[in-house]
């Protein structure tokens, strides 16, 4: 704006605040442009995008006419697709409770037992965070073929100890097919909750602990009534990362059960049907941009809405404590 | 620093009782998550029918023919040399754009700075891969589809929120008087940002990178729907390529799996500390 | 700007075909990365004998091949020539006005062709053809005769012979077959594989003609078929996906495998020593028809927007020509629908033989162009009802249920 006084001579001295001032706004906007531009260019406009999209008809990757909300009431209400929508969801719900135990409660019970710093624990804490570092698809494969029915090692060590009962087509069987894909993701995830459990943990001051000690000799109690309060923004955490992994997964089930969530859509969850609605499968032939943008709206919007709401409801709690 | 020993009273299974149970419980826990990892392993020196026979024994760890066929036979090095550059040209551009908003916002009192903060915040919540065909037809339109630029570009705006974030926090903690006295020396902002200021973000810079460094490395998504070409995959896609090229020799698969997997867990023994602070670090603020 | 542009490229088109010594550059699309050696030489044959005329093949991967093509076409920087895949893939292109429609003028080869293959090219809602259609894919019953051999087995002639065989295998310690049902498409292939015979022609006639649907009781019979068949996979098949079923079958643990012709060449590459055999399930009696489930798997298309279509023009003939159709066959061990080809591969032969009665690969042929797809539905229900979770009446039924949603011949 005062363009005109940056040529005057600077020795000016009633000049120089304001000459600082613009070359400091300029310097300001240098810095804030690129990053502000990216996030604008690959984030903010993608999903508004997304949003529009879903209102269209489309044929490839041609966008047609303005639909409305057909390819919502399509997801949601029309047969067979709300069928499988409601199925994918419900997995979904079901991997988020099974992981909210598993997962972030051995994650807790693992930090805590870290916590007592017993001999090793060092080597346990790498151990515990090391499947964390590798790649699904990895670990999904690994598991893969540790689950073949035939050669796989799990099966394989089941008969050595004489439970050939319990061996079985781990990933076949639509009974076990989920749990087993459960149980892969919190191998490969507890590292995580326990390390941030256990941060949590190594902040609470001594001095607490150590009157809290004299009032109770019941370990349990004490968990109960000042660590786990203690610990609650790292509990938040755990809990809104996990609620969003749960609800966008992907890789795993991918890798290792493919995109029709086998056997018969017992595995299927969002993140499955969403790719499959979009970019198609060789048995579909078709890819939907229409309708897998209502998906992707849809599960946007859950995620949003209950992750926020969650949030606050947890960070609430933080502070009542 | 610890809390053992500090025990007056007994509890339930008495001190050293729940000690043990712990440490059992530890001991329990690591060997199913090393295990699998041990087993895969020592897959990779085995053939089809040891593989089969005695999946447990220990293997000739001489016999690296498994080895040689997928670093001969398969595109693997090209796939690692792909992960490399996409890696390395997102973690650098994400650092240099996240420091830039983060010193701004950080260093700065403007109109409208904890809007912009609050704008990269809003970034963390957003799973991107939601707005995957957007960015499908964005990119065609970019004609940047199918090349590494399409992978560099999201891994960027993907990791921007939590560097900033990162930088941000750490660069408000930095004391105000080093800054003042180069300014006094007449220093221009550029030259306070890059020889006064970025020395000391050293620390906040590696775990910026490392937070970001697990997932764009290990990412499988993306690169499945914008990279088609084999010789510009990545190594986690490349892997779909090469197990499905072994499908029926497990030994040459395991050992392209642990092939696949030594660089990023060669790096993490070495940096554990790092890397652990790192991939926490957005959660323990 | 557009338009004098493309008047300069028409300009440069006429002149290219007024004197055909300027050279012409030809791309030519493929998903067969593995043919890339075959196709060379055949390129070079073609430029041989029409000079002026250059071809460049490349190849794609095949699992993103479409997605690859629909976007290159979608932005036009498309090849001049490029392979479609057939039936609602096909549709997906060439209903889009992406490719040049070709008549038996353009293409005589063409003329020599049988419907089933020109079907698999042809768009519904105009019947013009627009590609020429190059290879067929057979479902049916490959096994290894050294087993057979070795339990003095022969090729059943009836149901109850192919159970007594299958128990034989199973008696001497192996696996009879190496089917897995974990992967879908698996499913849908063994369905056409085991089934067709006990089905029979005339379902499928009636099928395709909307006057009957799959809750038909010759369609639930070939799925009972099926279950009770399914008895002989492997323990824990449900958990088998499509790469160990081929390991089973390539390290001769298991004597059968239900699946596609396209397995044998893999098969034989995988364990050059393993000798395989063909049949064609039977059905219930020995004179019911033998019958394969057949589709076919693509064709040559050009560009409706190619600036050389006369060059492009003769290329697709070229690709219909016997002499095109004997190295095609020979050397990529297809079976071409181009007439007079003669088939240096007993076993190719052999499934030749078979095609001879055959009936549609009938969810691709007929139920792959809208959503859901016919094969997504059988693939789930019958991975299901060999699961023991429904029954094939059920299976059927759901089946029936989902392509009436949008198929008014079923919806009644």
């Amino acid at each position: 704006m005062d363009a005109p006084d940056t040529t005057e001579a600077p020795t000016q001295k009633s000049r120089l605040p304001r000459l600082r001032m613009s070359g400091r706004g300029m310097w300001i906007t240098f810095l804030l442009v690129p990053p502000l531009a990216v996030m604008a260019l690959f984030v903010i406009y993608p999903i508004v995008s997304a949003l529009a999209y879903a209102f269209y008809d489309w044929q490839g990757l041609r966008r047609g006419e303005f639909v409305g909300f057909a390819n919502f009431s399509k997801v949601l209400f029309d047969e067979p697709f709300a069928t499988t929508t409601w199925n994918a969801f419900k997995n979904n719900v079901f991997v988020f409770f099974a992981l909210m135990i598993i997962q972030n409660g051995l994650g807790f019970i693992l930090a805590y037992a870290l916590w007592r710093d017993l001999p090793g624990a060092r080597f346990h804490r790498i151990a515990v965070f090391l499947p964390v570092v590798l790649s699904t698809v990895i670990i999904g494969y690994v598991w893969k073929l540790f689950f073949h029915p035939i050669f796989g090692a799990v099966n394989q060590l089941l008969r050595s100890v004489g439970l050939d009962v319990f061996a079985g087509p781990w990933l076949g069987d639509p009974d076990t097919a989920l749990n087993a894909l459960i149980f892969v993701n919190a191998w490969a995830w507890v590292g995580f909750p326990t390390l941030v459990f256990l941060a949590g943990l190594q902040r609470i001051p001594s001095e607490i602990l150590d009157a809290a000690r004299m009032e109770t000799d019941s370990e349990l109690l004490l968990i109960r009534k000042i660590i786990w309060p203690l610990i609650a923004p790292s509990a938040t955490v755990c809990f809104i990362l996990l609620f969003i992994g749960s609800f966008n997964w992907f890789e795993l089930p991918y890798i290792m059960v493919g995109l029709d969530g086998s056997p018969f859509g017992t595995t299927d969850v969002l993140g499955l049907y969403f790719y499959r609605t979009a970019f198609g499968n060789q048995s579909a032939g078709i890819q939907d941009f229409g309708m897998g943008s209502a998906l992707a709206v849809l599960m946007f919007l859950f995620i949003a809405v209950v992750a926020t709401v969650w949030t606050i409801y947890l960070r609430r709690r933080e502070i009542e404590v | 620093m610890s809390n053992t020993g500090t025990y007056e009273k007994p509890g339930l299974l008495g001190t050293f009782g729940r000690d043990g149970l712990m440490q059992i419980i530890l001991i329990a826990n690591t060997i199913v998550m090393l295990f699998p990892i041990i087993i895969m392993v020592m897959s990779g020196f085995k053939s089809n029918v040891e593989i089969f026979q005695s999946p447990f024994s220990i293997p000739d760890f001489t016999d690296i023919s498994n080895f040689v066929a997928m670093a001969t036979q398969t595109s693997f090095l090209r796939y690692l040399m792909n992960s490399f550059i996409v890696t390395g040209a997102s973690i650098l551009l994400l650092l240099t754009l996240g420091t830039m908003a983060a010193y701004a916002i950080a260093r700065y009192d403007f109109f409208g700075s904890s809007f912009i903060l609050l704008f990269f915040m809003a970034g963390l919540m957003v799973p991107l891969k939601l707005a995957i065909i957007p960015l499908f037809i964005l990119f065609r339109d970019l004609g940047i589809l199918n090349s590494h630029w399409a992978l560099i570009s999201v891994y960027t705006a993907m990791g921007l929120p939590s560097t900033v974030f990162i930088m941000t926090g750490f660069i408000r903690t930095l004391p105000r008087e080093l800054e003042d006295a180069a300014r006094m020396d007449g220093a221009s902002e550029l030259r306070i940002m890059w020889s006064v200021m970025i020395p000391l973000c050293r620390p906040a810079l590696v775990i910026a990178g490392i937070y970001n460094l697990v997932p764009i490395w290990n990412d499988f998504f993306f690169p499945l729907v914008f990279i088609q070409d084999d010789a510009l995959k990545t190594l986690p896609q490349g892997m779909t390529t090469f197990i499905g090229e072994f499908s029926t020799n497990w030994g040459v698969m395991f050992a392209g799996l642990t092939l696949a997997a030594a660089p990023i867990t060669i790096l993490y023994i070495v940096l554990s500390k790092q890397f652990i602070n790192g991939m926490t670090a957005g959660a323990v603020k | 700007m557009k338009k004098t542009f493309k008047l300069l490229t028409l300009g440069l088109a006429a002149t290219a075909i007024a004197a055909p010594a300027v050279a012409q550059d030809l791309s030519f699309w493929s998903w067969r990365q593995e043919d890339r050696a075959v196709y060379e030489d055949l390129i070079a044959a073609f430029e041989a004998a029409n000079p002026g005329i250059t071809v460049e093949f490349e190849a794609f991967e095949a699992s993103s091949y479409a997605t690859i093509l629909s976007t290159a076409l979608a932005g036009e920087s498309g090849p001049d020539m490029m392979m479609v895949r057939a039936y609602g893939a096909f549709e997906a292109v060439a209903g889009a006005d992406y490719l040049m429609p070709i008549t038996q003028d353009d293409v005589p080869g063409l003329a020599s062709m049988n419907e089933t293959a020109l079907l698999a090219q042809t768009l519904r809602e105009d019947g013009e053809i627009y590609g020429v259609p190059f290879a067929s894919q057979t479902m049916l019953v490959i096994y290894n005769k050294g087993i057979y051999d070795q339990l003095g087995l022969s090729e059943p002639d009836t149901w109850d012979e192919l159970l007594a065989n299958a128990q034989a295998i199973e008696d001497a310690g192996m696996f009879a077959f190496a089917n897995g049902t974990a992967t879908a498409w698996q499913n849908e292939t063994i369905v056409s594989a085991l089934g067709s015979s006990t089905i029979g022609q005339d379902f499928f006639r009636e099928v395709v003609a909307g006057t009957t649907d799959f809750t038909d009781p010759r369609f639930v019979a070939g799925l009972e078929k099926v279950q009770e068949i399914s008895a002989y996979f492997p323990d824990g098949f449900t958990g088998l996906d499509y790469a160990s079923s081929q390991q089973l079958f390539v390290s001769g643990l298991a004597a059968m495998f239900a699946g596609g012709s396209f397995e044998i060449a893999n098969f034989r590459n995988q364990n050059p020593d393993l000798e395989i055999g063909v049949f064609a399930a039977p059905g219930p009696s020995a004179d019911d028809a033998k019958l394969v489930g057949v589709f076919f798997d693509g064709g040559y298309a050009g560009n409706a927007s190619t600036e050389h279509a006369e060059a492009v023009k003769k290329f697709l003939a070229y690709t219909a020509t016997t002499e095109f159709g004997q190295v095609f066959a020979n050397e990529l061990r297809n079976i071409t629908p181009i007439q007079g080809v003669t088939l240096t591969d007993d076993l190719l032969n052999e499934v030749a033989q078979l095609n001879q009665s055959a009936v549609p690969y009938i969810m691709l042929t007929n139920f792959r162009y809208e959503e859901p797809s016919g094969s997504v539905l059988l693939q789930a229900e019958v991975q299901k009802m060999l699961a023991g979770e429904t029954t094939p009446q059920d299976a059927a039924q759901a089946v029936t249920d989902g392509i009436a949603t949008y198929y008014a011949p079923f919806q009644d």
